[in-house]
């Protein structure tokens, strides 16, 4: 009997083991719930390292702190709030000084005017709380009438190195610039910064010039013009505002057009005896190649990133809806199904989105979808909310709004893909049809 | 009431004879008077009018309850009450008319201080009534009309805050100061002896629980996107007779029974679980963490789990970190570490942890609210930040 009981109670033991072995690890918990906020951060003036660069690091340091709190996705904590002062870019950072201030990432930077004029700028990115560097510190060297440009893409540099994707501070933004009374608006091509700085005109405003559109690497534009009563389509080389119209056929009219990504090809709306199509052409040769044949009306066209696919506008349905099919032409699937009209469609840098105009019970909405028209969602509504672009980064969406009445005006708008963080974009006067470019070199 | 008896005697009679029966006729007879007359079958019913009790009193008795109301007759013979004990102290009479109380009668001559004039600022004045003589206006009944009921019933729409958090937070006032918890404003007691430090009061930061565009209106109940028929799923295949997988088999336990169980070997089994036991457990003791104190710690961290600032690929990026505990409840900050991703690239796995570090960090900069008693439990901790649900708002 003894021996029985023995037996049973180191079987019990061992079947016990596992059990007491598995409590005896670490505690393990599941984090599901977070909180969206910006990140706060600080960017202290930028340290002149000679006198001619002190105002310089201080304009720097505003620049970089426009372009990250712009975004949504930051939150500066005010200089007024800092506790230690950066004297030196070589200086240990305080880290405990910053983490009493609620700064969770920090910025700091030198920058100094050399003798032949040149502007050095380098800077360092640390996280706060690790209490350690986030990448190694970097260094830009321009000239000084191109200090914007070097803020901006410090601040990309810092986008990019906490949110993991890439930035877009360091692009440009073209569109159509508009001037005087509604049944009188001057328009001509302008381009500016993606902020709303450093404007050029690119036309002036003796003819109606319409949809504007950057080529792939930024050096070339798209745009439609009545110079000649009808609409055709020309192409303007940014650098020497040089332009040439492309070749269609005599009696007909052509619109919408819109780079592939490969930068040689095109692909555009031809309206011919009534019936308007979508149309293919090589800008080297001229020659162009029919996409649809159908009575109705196909417009708005946008190829995908890899080129193999293009999304346009139609209304063979009845009401203008969003369809896609391949590059080369054949059969269109049609991908949008909610209530209202569609059009304007326009595919991400990043692939998975398209973004689009909505007109629905009397008002306009700017929304994004998926390629199979799943998970729509509308990001802005009012009077009048139309043509969407898209930031090179997939992440920010630009539209033109215009406000109701006689007194209307056009405005630039942007808002992030999630909805939030909707605001208008800085232009000295009326603007419509942007078109955001690539980031530059 | 003669109906009982006369049938029970016809039976009774049928039965058994006369004698028999007369007897238990008798016998019947007398029960069913007696329960008649003590089962209350005769009570009378109440009477429907109110008793009053009336008492006759004679000539006498009413003269002398007459007499009471009168005032009552000298008595020359009274007894004259024992003085106090000389012992006594004789209490202090005072000869001064009693001071007549204070009468709270206004001093025409003494000009009061006028009062001081109430703050109305945070007093708003009641609306005016709103007064009609026109005659009240009957209402026309609606005609009957066919109302489409929304497929959906309108959701309460969170108000749109730039701070999107598990828990929706109400928009702080202005001059407070957003912190991590709430505490009231403490002033300077001018009357207390120990004058409290003063400091400003806190509150929360403002937010929504989910991300509310412009197009989201509040008010609208029909669904804004376009929900697409679903496929119908696909009919489930005849499972063939599949043999179900094979489970592993527990490793064979040894007979309890066999006889030829050695003393040795048992002693050497336990020798060997014991010593498993004491390398696998070493050193927790006493019971585990409560699911209470398991979920303050999570709540504590997802807190400052800031998700806002990390790209899309970021946000399909699980990652599983271990951070080793101080006793005092505060990470060791080298310690933390990522153990695995999943659902992302490098990159991307790389700023999910950074934010899982952040988090961590930064809210347990003043130490977890852990049992120091259970401090062997939470020694090291894997987290896992799962950001599925964050993708949605």
């Amino acid at each position: 009997m003894m021996r029985y009981m023995m037996s049973l109670l180191a079987a019990l033991m061992i079947w016990a083991l596992p059990a007491i072995a598995q409590d005896s690890g670490p505690l393990r918990i599941e984090i599901t719930e977070g909180v969206i906020e910006p990140m706060p951060y600080a960017v202290p003036d930028f340290v002149g390292e000679n006198a001619a660069a002190t105002e310089m690091g201080r304009n720097l340091a505003r620049v970089i702190a426009s372009d990250l709190s712009g975004t949504g996705l930051f939150r500066e904590i005010p200089a007024e709030a800092h506790i230690s002062r950066i004297t030196s870019f070589e200086s240990p950072v305080q880290y405990a000084d910053w983490r009493a201030v609620k700064a969770q990432a920090l910025i700091t930077g030198a920058v100094s005017v050399e003798g032949s004029g040149r502007l050095v700028v380098k800077f360092r990115i640390y996280d706060v709380f690790a209490g350690q560097e986030l990448g190694n510190g970097l260094q830009f060297v321009g000239t000084q009438d191109g200090w914007r440009r070097i803020a901006h893409k410090v601040a990309d540099q810092v986008y990019s190195r906490i949110t993991g994707e890439g930035g877009y501070f360091d692009s440009r933004v073209v569109y159509v610039a508009e001037s005087g009374p509604k049944d009188q608006r001057a328009k001509r091509l302008a381009i500016m910064d993606y902020d709303g700085a450093n404007v050029q005109y690119l036309t002036d405003s003796s003819s109606l010039v319409l949809a504007p559109r950057f080529s792939p690497s930024g050096d070339r534009v798209l745009y439609t013009s009545y110079e000649t009563g009808f609409p055709r389509i020309y192409v303007l080389d940014v650098a020497s505002v040089g332009r040439r119209v492309l070749p269609t056929m005599d009696g007909t009219m052509s619109f919408a057009p819109r780079f592939a990504p490969d930068g040689r090809t095109v692909v555009y709306s031809l309206t011919q005896g009534g019936n308007t199509d979508l149309y293919q052409m090589d800008i080297g040769s001229g020659e162009s190649t029919r996409l649809t044949n159908a009575p109705s009306i196909e417009t708005a066209p946008s190829y995908s990133p890899d080129g193999r696919q293009i999304v346009f506008e139609s209304d063979r349905s009845g009401t203008p809806q969003i369809y896609i099919m391949p590059a080369g032409g054949g059969e269109a699937r049609r991908i949008s199904f909610g209530q209202g009209r569609y059009g304007t469609p326009v595919w991400s840098p990043r692939g998975d989105l398209i973004a689009f105009t909505k007109q629905s019970k009397g008002r306009f909405h700017i929304g994004v979808m998926r390629t199979d028209g799943s998970e729509e969602r509308l990001l802005t509504a009012s009077f009048l909310d139309e043509g969407p672009t898209w930031a090179p980064n997939g992440r920010v969406i630009m539209f033109t709004r215009e406000t109701q009445g006689a007194q209307g005006q056009a405005r630039l708008y942007s808002v992030d893909i999630s909805g939030r963080n909707l605001k208008q974009v800085q232009t000295s006067g009326g603007a419509s049809d942007p078109s955001w470019g690539p980031l530059q070199n | 009431m003669l109906a009982g008896p006369r049938l029970t005697g016809r039976a009774a009679r049928g039965a058994t004879g006369v004698n028999t029966g007369q007897i238990i006729s008798g016998a019947g007879h007398l029960a069913l008077i007696g329960w008649a007359l003590i089962g209350g079958v005769f009570q009378s019913a109440p009477p429907p009018f109110e008793v009053v009790q009336a008492t006759a009193v004679s000539e006498e008795e009413f003269a002398a309850i007459m007499d009471r109301q009168s005032a009552p007759d000298a008595v020359a013979d009274v007894d004259t009450p024992e003085p106090p004990a000389p012992g006594e102290a004789a209490p202090s009479l005072s000869s001064e008319a009693d001071t007549p109380p204070e009468a709270a009668q206004p001093d025409a001559n003494e000009a009061s201080p006028p009062d001081p004039a109430p703050d109305v600022s945070q007093i708003t004045p009641p609306a005016p009534a709103e007064v009609e003589d026109a005659p009240p206006v009957m209402e026309v009944p609606q005609e009957d009309t066919a109302v489409m009921v929304p497929e959906v019933s309108p959701r309460p729409q969170p108000r749109p805050a730039p701070r999107v958090a598990p828990e929706a937070v109400e928009r702080p006032e202005p001059d407070v100061r957003v912190d991590d918890v709430a505490s009231p404003e403490v002033t300077p007691d001018e009357g207390a002896e120990s004058v409290e430090e003063p400091s400003e009061a806190t509150a929360p930061e403002e937010a929504a629980t989910e991300i509310v565009t412009e197009a989201e209106e509040p008010a609208q109940a029909a669904p804004s996107a376009s929900v697409r028929p679903r496929s119908r799923p696909a009919r489930p295949e005849a499972v063939a007779e599949a043999t179900p997988e094979e489970t592993p088999q527990p490793e064979a336990t040894p007979e309890p029974e066999t006889p030829a169980t050695d003393q040795g070997a048992v002693n050497d089994a336990l020798a060997a679980a014991l010593g498993e036991a004491q390398q696998s457990t070493e050193a927790p003791s006493g019971p585990p963490l409560t699911g209470g104190e398991k979920d303050a710690l999570r709540v504590a961290v997802q807190r400052c789990w800031n998700v806002g600032s990390l790209s899309s690929e970021a946000l399909r990026t699980t990652v599983v970190v271990g951070v080793q505990m101080a006793e005092s409840g505060k990470p060791e900050i080298g310690s933390i570490r990522m153990l695995s991703a999943s659902g992302g690239g490098d990159a991307a796995a790389k700023q999910a942890f950074e934010a899982a570090r952040r988090a961590i960090i930064r809210c347990g900069n003043d130490g977890f609210d852990l049992p120091v008693e259970k401090y062997d439990h939470w020694r090291d901790i894997e987290m896992t930040f799962n950001p599925e649900n964050m993708r949605i708002k």
